[in-house]
């Protein structure tokens, strides 16, 4: 891999930066810190009562993630995330491994059609982990480019290596994480600095990409009597998007009644656990990808703009440090999280509202699933990190001055 | 209580979001201050390491060497954004633009529709189960039930237990049935392919319990306790009575005002179970629940109880009716096996013929109802569908049609009366065969030997066949093959008087209707054949002693009899009344006449002098009659077939002078009619007259269905003993 390396990044040799303790080191980011904990706590207020009445679910577990994913931040907060700027090509490696881990043969598992998971003690999605890696794969690579990438080739050749974390994804299949990875991608193109030229015309060719995926399909379709490229749930879904009410599969059922449920809550809500919806089982996967209907169902109208609110909040603040940010490669860490939450923020209460069409990516902070709330937990002390390293990094500047 | 820790959280929430921004605004305003401040510092530390990352990304940036910072020329406090404040426009309009559309859409679920969703959840939440009423009941004239209702114990399964072996294993351990019928039962999609299979009916409380206490062991398997028909008396008078089971698909279509049929309802399916079956339907319970997606009931909310169906009381006395159920039985399968008897089948039917009440109602081979609730059991189907079983199903009173034979004559000779082909002083000479046609092919009569000089009085008592071939040939001559006086269907004319073509009416389904042979008919039945559809002078002559193409049912001949000994011709009914669930009579039969046969008030008394001749001029009938002290009146009839035994026929009345009872006998390749059908009407007609008179002693037990059982039924007699 060659991929250019930018001067202007500059890591501070050990020495030096024992020496030059950041300010802020043992501070904490305070408005950041009081929204996430809200989230946090909000979240796991609402996971309970989702699991309340589910006994396929155990909500120990989640607050075994809470507890990992609090270890992992704290170790996210503290490792001086410019170590990472630099490795590029490991941090691609290590996308590639841990997304492809799940077809080893003794640790992988399969389950419900996709060969996402592996068990090493408990069972994991290492698809979820390498979203981390993946901000800082992408984050890195733009970095290199200093804000402005307005070659051709360099661009090209940008797309194609974001492109490698997707096209493994998409071997277990795992569409809905390969959307999120795509969509990071994007957001670190856009915020990196790429030629507004060129990222319109990567997004004509997506759309294309599109119809020429639903193109062959159909060619397959006609020669041997099924399709190969999308599956047949994930038809279903988009038929189901497109016209909710004359749907009557699984699928159709799944967004009737998490309408239902949504709708039902009204302004103030059932209170918690008292969701009939999902409490009683109408609801589909409620402590997973529909525990949004559960919230709204239960917290109404009001509970869900108070979610709103916290993400707005979290964004708006991690946006702010983002700017703040005196290196390019923490912004971008920090633009790729955001897009990453929006993105998972947008597709999941979407999907319950009929806005999206059904995949299944978690809510964050919210959803029941262990590796998913370490991985956000991650993001926050990458965030962190960003954060308590900002005043060590005028130097980078003064650097390029 | 629970609304205000959720009103707490929420403005928990809210306050904590209000400080975040706060002093995220609050910083944001001093970044500016901050940044200098740390351009400042940033000064004294500037100082590259020889990092690990250095040397790589020097090696690779020396390779490429095009890459170039560009905000370099920009002083110490430009941060990388500022260049890219465009784009954090962007990805701020983005974020903007999801959360506002999140809320716009959140608003118009939640708030705008949040009614219609609130319904739709209720209607998700609560159930309304229809809980099964129970039928009402069939009484006898005398008020005594002959179906009744009895909760039975029923264990159910799905169809998809039959993979699970151990359920199976279990099942046959506890109920004491062999796993093979087990599985057999699960497998019996009869009910239909998606319903419940029984597994048993009239299971022990001990093992209901033991399978609801043990559900976990049992699953898919479910224990109801249903409403189910009982037949106290078997077999009696099943015919009559039918049998219910699970609606058909067209019974389900059918929409009935007041009427709801469920899928796991039993309905009529034949007999007064069929014809009644709105008024011995109850109406459902309503039973308002709180389930859970799988269906499982949480909660009742809110109950209606079911109510019972009316009961229906009908004319028939179980007395009469169980001495023709038992005297068939005895006569035609006295072992239980069919063929081993006298005929093959046989039917009894009692009216009184002032008003058309029906007192018996019997056909032989039987079944018993109760075996054909819920579904038919495939071994009674099997053995029931065989042809030696002679179809028991079949309600031979009204549907079976049997050519009337002798029993015609009351009909054909008032025929003859009315055209003047024969008058009260009229004279013929037996001799025991007949070529009137001069043919060559000699007819004979019953009696080979000859009758002798005899009246038409003496002709009907002795059922003399050529008095009535020389009255046919009288109607041939002067009909259109002759003189033309009178028209070819002068002697059907009389005999549709009597509705010998018409359904009777009775409240039964499935009623056939009898044939009177007509030149049209022969032409139209024949028309493939042009040689023998010719209404020739044998059709005359079959024809007038109810042979060849006649074809009437027993209860035809009954109402028709009963027209001769009053005038009227009765529609028959079996419904008495029908009372409501609180014991209240809210319908009454009324006696219906359907017609009076415009018939000389002279011929019919000279007729039915006639027919009282039969009873007494002829010993072993009168001692038959005499037996019971009976004042009767009817008629023998000897149905002759060629390929198979003859039919005995007898009808008649009583008594002769005040008649009240018609009963019509019909044994289906049983012999003689007055030797074989005859003793079996005096037993009935005997019985019910002495019900009547209050004088029955009859105490009706319980009957048991035909077996099934049957061998070869070997004719008895092929010669007419008329």
């Amino acid at each position: 891999m060659s991929v250019p390396q930018i001067d202007s990044i500059r890591m501070p040799d050990r020495v030096a930066m024992n020496a030059t303790k950041p300010r802020r080191f043992t501070r904490v980011p305070v408005p950041f810190a009081l929204v996430a904990l809200t989230l946090i706590v909000y979240g796991l207020v609402v996971c309970w009562s989702a699991t309340s009445n589910d006994p396929d679910f155990d909500f120990k577990r989640q607050l075994i993630g809470v507890a990992l994913g609090l270890v992992c931040m704290v170790f996210f907060y503290r490792f001086d995330y410019r170590h990472f700027a630099n490795m590029t090509t490991i941090l691609l490696v290590i996308n590639v491994v841990l997304i492809l881990s799940p077809h080893l043969p003794i640790i992988g598992v399969e389950a419900k059609g996709a060969q996402s998971w592996i068990k090493i003690g408990m069972q994991v999605q290492p698809g979820e982990f390498a979203k981390v890696t993946v901000v800082l794969f992408a984050a890195s690579l733009l970095a290199r480019y200093g804000g402005t990438l307005d070659d051709a080739r360099e661009y090209a050749k940008v797309v194609g290596l974001l492109l490698v974390p997707f096209l493994c994804i998409m071997t277990q299949p795992d569409l809905g994480t390969g959307l999120v990875y795509l969509f990071i991608s994007a957001v670190v193109l856009v915020m990196g600095g790429a030629k507004p030229k060129y990222l319109f015309i990567t997004l004509g060719l997506f759309v294309l990409a599109i119809v020429a995926v639903f193109a062959i399909d159909e060619v397959i379709m006609s020669n041997t009597g099924e399709y190969k490229l999308l599956k047949q749930y994930q038809r279903n879904r988009l038929l189901v998007f497109l016209s909710p009410d004359a749907n009557t599969s699984a699928e159709g059922y799944n967004l009737a009644q998490a309408k239902i449920a949504i709708g039902s809550g009204g302004l103030f809500g059932k209170g918690l656990t008292q969701g009939t919806q999902s409490s009683l089982g109408f609801l589909p996967e409620a402590p997973t990808d529909f525990v949004f209907c559960v919230l709204a169902e239960e917290l109404g109208f009001v509970g869900a703009m108070a979610l709103i609110g916290l993400y707005v909040a979290l964004v708006a603040i991690s946006v702010g440090i983002a700017r703040a940010s005196d290196d390019l490669f923490g912004m971008l860490i920090v633009c790729a999280i955001v897009g990453m939450w929006l993105f998972q923020i947008l597709e999941n209460i979407g999907m319950c509202c009929g806005l999206m069409p059904i995949t299944g990516i978690p809510l964050p902070f919210v959803s029941y699933g262990s590796s998913f709330m370490v991985v956000n937990f991650c993001m926050l002390g990458l965030i962190g990190s960003v954060w308590s390293h900002d005043s060590a990094l005028g130097r980078k500047g003064s650097y390029g001055a | 209580m629970f609304e205000a820790i959720v009103t707490g959280l929420i403005a928990a929430v809210a306050v904590v979001i209000i400080v975040a921004v706060g002093i995220a605004l609050w910083n944001n305003r001093r970044t500016p201050k901050a940044g200098q401040v740390k351009a400042v510092k940033q000064l004294d530390t500037v100082g590259v390491g020889t990092s690990p990352f250095e040397r790589h990304s020097a090696a690779l940036s020396n390779k490429s060497g095009e890459v170039h910072v560009t905000h370099s020329g920009h002083g110490s406090v430009r941060k990388p954004a500022d260049s890219l404040r465009s784009r954090f426009v962007a990805l701020g309009v983005l974020a903007g633009a999801i959360f506002g559309s999140l809320t716009v859409k959140l608003y118009s679920l939640q708030v705008l529709s949040a009614s219609d969703y609130a319904s739709d959840a209720e209607d998700n939440l609560y159930s309304n189960v229809r809980t099964p009423a129970p039928r009402g009941y069939i009484c006898d004239s005398q008020g005594v039930p002959i179906v009744k209702n009895r909760t039975s114990q029923t264990v159910l399964a799905d169809p998809d237990v039959v993979d699970d072996r151990d359920v199976m294993r279990r099942l046959s351990v506890v109920l004491g049935i062999p796993a093979s019928i087990v599985r057999q039962r699960i497998q019996d999609s009869s009910a239909g392919a998606q319903s419940k299979r029984v597994v048993a009916s009239d299971v022990r409380l001990r093992d209901v319990a033991f399978i609801a206490e043990h559900a976990d062991a049992f699953p898919g398997v479910s224990v109801e306790s249903r409403a189910v028909r009982d037949y106290p008396y078997g077999a009696l008078a099943a015919h009559l009575l039918g049998y219910t089971g699970l609606p058909s698909k067209e019974q389900l279509d059918v929409e009935v005002e007041g009427r709801e049929i469920l899928s796991t309802d039993y309905v009529g399916k034949s007999g007064v179970e069929s014809t009644y079956d709105n008024l011995l339907a109850g109406d459902h319970g309503h039973r308002r629940v709180t389930v859970d997606v799988l269906g499982n009931v949480l909660d009742v909310v809110s109950e209606t109880q079911p109510v019972k169906g009316s009961d229906v009381y009908l004319t028939v006395d179980s007395r009469v009716q169980y001495v023709a159920d038992k005297t068939l039985a005895e006569l035609i399968a006295p072992e239980g096996v069919l063929g081993e008897g006298t005929g093959v089948g046989g039917a009894v039917f009692v009216m009184d013929v002032t008003d058309g009440s029906v007192i018996a109602l019997s056909s032989y081979p039987t079944f018993e109802p109760e075996q054909f609730t819920g579904s038919i059991p495939t071994d009674v189907w099997n053995l029931y569908t065989d042809e030696l079983a002679h179809a028991p199903l079949n309600n031979r009173v009204i549907n079976g049609l049997f050519a009337a034979a002798s029993t015609y004559k009351s009909f054909t000779s008032i025929a003859a009366l009315d055209y003047g082909f024969a008058d009260f002083e009229s004279e013929w000479n037996c001799k025991g065969y007949w070529d009137g046609f001069k043919t060559g092919s000699v007819q004979r009569c019953w009696d080979h030997s000859g009758h002798g000089k005899l009246d038409l009085h003496e002709g009907i008592v002795n059922s003399c066949d050529v008095v009535f071939y020389e009255i046919a040939k009288a109607f041939f001559d002067h009909g259109p093959d002759g003189t033309g006086e009178v028209s070819a269907t002068a002697i059907q004319d009389v005999l549709a008087k009597y509705r010998l073509d018409q359904t009777t009416g009775i409240d039964l389904a499935g009623e056939s209707r009898g044939r009177i042979p007509t030149p049209e008919w022969k032409a139209d039945h024949w028309r493939d054949y042009p040689a023998e559809a010719v209404w020739r002078g044998g059709d005359y002559t079959n024809m007038i002693i109810g042979q060849g193409d006649v074809l009437v049912t027993p209860i035809e001949i009954a109402v028709a009899y009963g027209a001769i000994a009053t005038g009227r011709i009765m529609k028959p009914h079996l419904l008495k009344e029908v009372r409501n669930a609180a014991g209240d009579v809210v319908v009454t039969y009324e006696p219906e006449v359907v017609a009076e046969p415009d018939v000389n008030p002279d011929y019919l008394s000279f007729v039915r002098s006639a027919l009282r001749g039969v009873i007494t001029d002829n010993a072993s009938t009168a001692k038959n009659f005499e037996k019971y002290g009976l004042e009767a009146a009817g008629k023998s009839g000897t149905a002759e077939h060629v390929d198979k035994g003859d039919d005995a026929w007898f009808v008649a009345y009583a008594p002769y002078n005040d008649p009240k009872y018609v009963v019509s006998v019909v044994i289906e390749q049983g012999g003689g009619g007055s030797a074989i059908a005859g003793p079996i009407a005096a037993k009935v007609l005997g019985a019910a007259m002495d019900v009547y008179t209050e004088k029955s002693e009859v105490s009706p037990r319980r009957l048991a269905g035909y077996s099934g059982k049957a061998v070869e039924y070997k004719t008895q007699s092929a010669e007419r003993t008329d």
